[in-house]
């Protein structure tokens, strides 16, 4: 028995520490407080350096923590940084829509004031030069659209159409040196021709001497020349130029209409007219 | 007396990682079990009265810090180690892949038996979730790590006369 216990003493050792195991789990499910010496040693022996360790890991994993932070910031930076990008230029489209909308809704109230046949269109192209003054838009021939027919905006006169093809037009700004508008001076109803100035806009020619023409005077369509329908607004005088000896005046006119701006006009048919009584323009 | 106090030292080690450094560290919560590490050492290379001892002490150790019930761990390693001794008696284990996948079967063999004596003696309300959580992780931890801790242990061992009483 001695031997067998010599020679297995390992097994043995460990049998008998697996029924002391036992016995204490038994011990200690029985009864929860834990007066266990051994165990208050250890923890007593173990707690500076569990201390100190928990310290450096501690410091260790903020370290890490604020490495792994800063990369993740330079991720999330780079992230935001594309996404204010696309906000931004989503941000543009809208504005844009937004702009589009109004000056949409604007020309929609103005097609709705004027009595006769519109055509919406949209400006595609500009003039090639400086010499002339001209603008092509998205609407032809076969959308109704005829030479001669006027263009306004709503913020008032802009031209004429003066070629045509299937699907555009080129249409004539008031400013070009070659268009003329039969005028009226609205204050007064003192009659002239607008006339182009290119880049200094348009001078209402033909205006005689004794009218009462003064600056800050709107002008508007007088609506005899068969293209422009009556009381749209041209522009506002700036200037008025007498000659000593002549008969006749110039007044300078800041056109009402954004020329340079414009993306979206009315073509007129003749025969549109603004309702009456109202005489002033849009 | 090197050999005794160098894994005197490699368990305070051990557990000092495992009740500070290892709750620091992304492992999702789980602690991988060096102490294991350290009783299958014990088992393979401790041929002895003291191996066995050691190795129950170790569990007792970790008994001391978990707040469980008193002698769990004990048990747990104490059959780990006598498992791994009548394992190492009759099969070759001396390689390091043979020693990977006793530490990672190891891990596998304690959760069971802690279980088996929470279910008779306690219970194993809420349990199953965390070990179905835990485990793989701690068992793969664990067992990759065991050659770095056997070559520092067999380290401290050569620098020390041979102590095994096979």
């Amino acid at each position: 028995m001695l031997e067998f216990v010599r020679r297995n003493r390992i097994i043995v050792t460990s049998g008998l520490l697996l029924l002391l195991s036992l016995l204490l789990v038994s011990s200690s499910a029985r009864s929860r407080r834990r007066g266990d010496p051994l165990a208050a040693v250890l923890l007593e022996a173990m707690h500076p350096l569990q201390v100190a360790a928990s310290d450096i890991a501690a410091a260790g994993a903020a370290v890490w923590r604020r490495y792994a932070d800063l990369v993740g910031v330079r991720a999330e930076n780079e992230s935001l940084r594309r996404r204010l990008q696309q906000l931004e230029e989503q941000s543009g489209r809208l504005a844009e829509l937004a702009e589009t909308n109004q000056r949409l809704n604007e020309l929609l109230g103005f097609r709705s004031i004027l009595e006769g046949q519109t055509h919406a269109a949209q400006v595609s192209g500009r003039n090639p030069g400086t010499l002339f003054q001209s603008l092509t838009i998205d609407k032809g021939e076969h959308d109704g659209i005829r030479k001669g027919f006027a263009v306004l905006s709503p913020q008032g006169a802009i031209g004429q159409v003066i070629a045509t093809s299937p699907h555009s037009a080129r249409v004539l700004l008031l400013t070009d040196h070659n268009s003329g508008v039969d005028a009226v001076v609205q204050r007064s109803r003192a009659r002239g021709i607008v006339a182009g100035a290119l880049a200094d806009g348009c001078v209402m020619k033909y205006v005689e001497r004794g009218e009462d023409v003064e600056v800050g005077d709107r002008v508007t369509t007088s609506g005899l020349d068969g293209i422009f329908p009556k009381g749209i607004l041209i522009g506002e005088i700036t200037k008025v130029s007498r000659n000593h000896r002549g008969l006749l005046q110039v007044a300078e006119i800041r056109p009402s209409a954004p020329l340079d701006r414009l993306e979206e006009v009315l073509v007129v048919e003749p025969g549109a007219r603004l309702p009456e009584p109202s005489a002033d323009g849009p | 007396m090197r050999t005794f106090l160098t894994f005197v030292a490699a368990a305070g080690g051990a557990l000092l990682l495992q009740t500070t450094v290892w709750h620091w560290l992304p492992l999702g919560g789980a602690i991988p079990d060096l102490l294991l590490v350290l009783c299958v050492y014990l088992g393979l290379h401790q041929h002895s009265v003291g191996g066995a001892l050691g190795a129950f002490f170790l569990g007792y150790a970790q008994d001391s810090f978990s707040g469980g019930a008193l002698g769990l761990n004990a048990f747990a390693l104490s059959l780990i180690f006598m498992v791994v001794y009548l394992t190492s008696r009759r099969l070759w284990v001396d390689n390091a892949i043979s020693k990977v996948v006793l530490v990672f079967l190891a891990v596998l063999i304690k959760t069971a038996a802690i279980i088996i004596l929470l279910s008779i003696f306690l219970s194993t309300d809420g349990l199953w979730s965390t070990v179905v959580r835990h485990l793989p992780v701690e068992a793969a931890v664990a067992a990759v790590l065991s050659p770095a801790i056997f070559s520092l242990l067999a380290y401290g061992r050569q620098t020390s006369p041979a102590e095994d009483e096979t």
